[in-house]
């Protein structure tokens, strides 16, 4: 029951004049979006480009940085074996990531959404309509890929003095090697939909909890307490040995880091056979998945079709019933909203499993930091190390309130009808959502920074400092999130993502990271000199050191003070801001 | 011509369509009426290639619409009651994109874009890009589309939904010239008024199956009410579903 066992009906397009169209398609829509984008987003294009340019060249300056230092402490014998080992690990990782990334993106494309719906009803075949959501896939999995690969590999080739051919090759190496990952996802995802579609959410369940036990199972590895000290040779090769998981010569990852170091090391043939070979993998990988799409993706989209959906019922829990009788002191309007959006957000796990994710992935790490990690060469760095979670932590916040803070003014739009007819004023909205937010965030970042302060050891004036940060961090992000959401809503929009995506979105990100940044060296910056002082580490201070404890001193004054002002303005100033737009909005 | 020959749907427990037989010939306009939930979506979807059945055979113009769906597409033109449309594409691009993939050449695409934005009055915004079009707009541009490489079976789902009183006219008077010129016309609505008014034949679905098949006179004639309307003899025969407390509500 598939399409190719049927010969191909007269007069329809070729399967090349298929693929010229739907070329002529993507370039018609890319160049719409392009001159659009150029002509109304001027400013969101320029912050993307230029903080990826920000970020591509910061990383590679750190990776310039390390491979320096590889280079410069280690014989050349183990200095060579590190980097492969490196690269193969950062693959490896990535290898498998993509498999599953770009099977969750192929499920959300191929099965769902109204284009392919709208395709199938046209005389088009189906290996051209995987093909066309394939590319897509592949190209939203593999951009990070290359922005946090590329300047890695080129980092080493100019540490190594790489020659021309070795980057010339860098981005056809990437490229092919996303292909392979890509193809492998999408005929697991094809298999599954055709043989066990109504499985589909178990199988995924069961992905997802495979790829997160490895992921932790990798990282405690890589990660709990070596034997020895720090970057010493025998911590060298006891990395080394947590590395041997990912260097199996059968695997694409190893293909690609032997590869690149072969055309590094002036052995530009060795080079090029690895990249045929990543070349003739990639096709291959390609072909097979349109080759199987061509016989089963009608018959598993209309399986997946056909499915019903277990109704839905929910009931009030005690989760709400808790929460509600929790918010008993404020009015019943604002605990009424606080409640629904709790609810919203609890029952929409695409909200915040990818944040669920992140946020166990650093419980994860500060489990696992320790202070005899750093004491024995380098005791400055628990302070150094406390200080940057924090602001590790703070950056998520940051991630968190654009993502879901940000569009919850926008995603009211549509519903309006409901929210603007109660007799609650408008600003009780946004403040609800203030509060919402705050609640959101006080817990998972006061936790997070006590986790780590606590695992490090810091002293305990740093513990009590760091959570008046997050207090301070908590109250000034939930304000700019709301406030900028509510000035610059997009309430047409329903989908969460395209709203942090777009230049409201990148604003509150941009304005987010600012007043992060500005807290942190105003309120929480002195106060780590200040201990480090006290701690007696060595500063190569010499006769400054009496002007250095005055400005040290004026500095934490200020800072104390300037520090909660800056939150409050951060929290309120776009409040403010916010309900005078959200006053005079109108709801279409 | 359009061929249901004992077609069974199931989704999970629920049987959506049971036992559909049911054959409608060239030059015919057919009216699908039925409640919400009565498969009639579920019809069109098997007709267009977007759902297989589970027994029997759907075919257009002779051809198996799961054995081989890009054949038997090509002999048709739909009209979904949701519209996907490229927003970043004008109407004249995405008329380009549809014309290719029926094989037509660029000569004759030119020619069919020109004749369907005469008929549809495209002309004042074919070269906007569609994230600008009003509804009806939409869905004058989603008939151009249907319509462009003259399809023998056009499949139409809801037509009436958000068209203003001109538009509206314009699509019926539509339907009804493509059933004149002989090609089949399946039309599935809740609009009982334009069935009453254009339909040759109605079928009505009930939770899958035909309650009735025939034209309005036959149906007023089964019913035993030779002077009431489409929607009186429509509810009587639907409403024996409803629960008590619906019956109450909307009598």
């Amino acid at each position: 029951m598939t399409t190719a066992l049927a010969s191909p009906p007269p007069g329809l397009p070729s399967p090349e004049a298929e693929s010229r169209g739907f070329r002529r398609l993507e370039w018609r829509i890319l160049r719409t979006r392009l001159a659009q984008g150029f002509a109304l987003s001027r400013l969101r294009y320029a912050l993307v480009i230029g903080l990826s340019v920000l970020l591509w060249f910061g990383l590679y300056y750190l990776v310039w940085d390390g491979f320096s230092f590889m280079k410069e402490k280690l014989e050349l014998r183990l200095h060579e074996d590190l980097v492969q080992d490196i690269f193969n690990a950062f693959f490896f990782a990535l290898f498998l990531m993509l498999i599953f990334s770009s099977g969750v993106i192929l499920y959300g494309s191929l099965f769902r959404g109204g284009e392919v719906r709208c395709l199938l009803t046209m005389p088009i075949r189906e290996e051209r309509i995987f093909q066309h959501k394939f590319q897509h896939a592949v190209l939203l999995s593999s951009w990070g890929l290359i922005l946090l690969g590329s300047p890695m590999l080129v980092a080493y080739g100019v540490v190594a003095r790489a020659p021309w051919y070795y980057f010339a090759m860098v981005l056809p190496m990437l490229i092919a090697f996303v292909f392979i990952p890509a193809g492998i996802g999408a005929v697991l995802l094809l298999a599954v939909m055709y043989l066990f579609p109504r499985k589909r959410v178990h199988l995924l369940t069961l992905a997802i909890a495979v790829l997160l036990a490895s992921a932790v199972w990798f990282f405690w590895s890589l990660l709990s307490r070596p034997d020895t000290d720090l970057f010493t040779p025998r911590w060298f090769l006891e990395m080394r040995q947590r590395l041997q998981l990912a260097q199996g010569s059968s695997l694409p990852n190893w293909w690609l880091s032997s590869g690149l170091l072969e055309a590094a090391g002036d052995t530009w043939s060795e080079g090029l056979m690895f990249l045929v070979l990543l070349i003739a993998n990639a096709l291959f990988f390609r072909e097979l998945a349109g080759m199987f799409a061509a016989r089963v993706y009608r018959t598993a989209y209309c399986e997946a079709a056909g499915l019903a959906s277990p109704p839905a019922r929910v009931q009030t829990g005690w989760f709400d019933r808790t929460l509600d009788r929790c918010l008993g002191f404020l009015s019943p309007p604002l605990r009424l909203i606080i409640v629904k959006d709790v609810r919203l957000f609890r029952r929409d796990p695409l909200q915040w499993s990818q944040f669920l994710v992140l946020l166990c992935l650093l419980l994860l790490y500060f489990t696992q930091v320790h202070p005899v990690t750093y004491v024995t060469h380098l005791s400055q760095w628990v302070n150094i190390v406390s200080f940057m979670n924090l602001s590790v932590v703070g950056l998520l916040m940051s991630t968190f309130t654009t993502r879901f803070v940000f569009p919850l003014v926008s995603l009211e739009g549509r519903r309006f009808w409901l929210l603007g007819l109660l007799p609650v004023k408008r600003e009780s909205i946004l403040w609800a959502k203030f509060l919402f937010s705050v609640g959101c965030l006080l817990a998972p970042c006061g936790l997070l920074i006590l986790l780590s302060d606590w695992r490090l050891g810091v002293p305990a004036v740093l513990i009590v400092e760091h959570q008046w940060t997050s207090l301070l961090l908590c109250l000034g992000l939930s304000g700019i999130g709301v406030g900028l959401g509510a000035r610059l809503p997009l309430i047409t929009e329903q989908s969460p993502s395209r709203i942090a995506a777009g230049f409201g979105g990148t604003l509150n990100l941009v304005v987010s990271t600012l007043f992060i940044v500005l807290v942190l060296a105003l309120s929480t910056a002195p106060f780590h000199i200040h201990v480090a002082r006290q701690m007696a580490l060595s500063y190569p201070l010499g006769d400054a050191v009496p002007v250095f404890q005055v400005a040290v001193r004026s500095w934490l004054i200020v800072g104390s003070l300037a520090g909660p002002a800056v939150s409050a303005v951060a929290a309120l100033l776009p409040m403010w801001i916010g309900i005078r737009a959200f006053r005079r909005q109108e709801f279409h | 011509m359009i061929e249901f020959d004992l077609v069974v749907r199931r989704f999970g427990p629920t049987v959506a369509v049971n036992g559909l037989a049911l054959t409608i010939p060239p030059g015919e306009l057919f009216a699908l009426l039925g409640p919400n939930g009565a498969g009639k979506t579920t019809t069109i979807r098997m007709l267009v290639g977007l759902l297989q059945p589970n027994a029997g055979q759907v075919r257009v113009c002779g051809v198996d619409c799961s054995r081989n769906p890009r054949e038997a597409s090509s002999h048709l033109g739909y009209v979904p009651d949701e519209q996907y449309l490229y927003e970043k594409l004008s109407g004249r691009e995405l008329l380009e994109f549809t014309g290719e993939m029926h094989g037509l050449d660029k000569a004759a695409t030119r020619e069919r874009i020109a004749r369907e934005t005469q008929r549809f009055d495209l002309a004042g915004f074919l070269d906007n890009l569609t994230e600008t079009y009003s509804h009806g707009m939409r869905q004058r541009l989603v008939f151009a589309i249907a319509l462009l490489h003259d399809p023998q079976v056009l499949v139409v789902d809801e037509p009436m939904v958000g068209l203003d009183p001109r538009s509206a006219r314009v699509v019926k008077d539509l339907l009804r010239a493509e059933a004149r010129a002989g090609k089949t016309v399946l039309m599935s609505t809740h609009t009982l008024a334009v069935a009453e008014e254009i339909a040759d034949r109605i079928g009505i679905l009930n939770r899958g199956q035909l309650d009735f098949l025939g034209t309005l006179a036959e149906l007023r004639q089964e019913l035993s009410a030779p002077h009431q309307a489409l929607e009186h003899l429509f509810l009587e025969l639907t409403n024996g579903h409803a629960s008590p407390d619906a019956k109450e509500l909307f009598p």
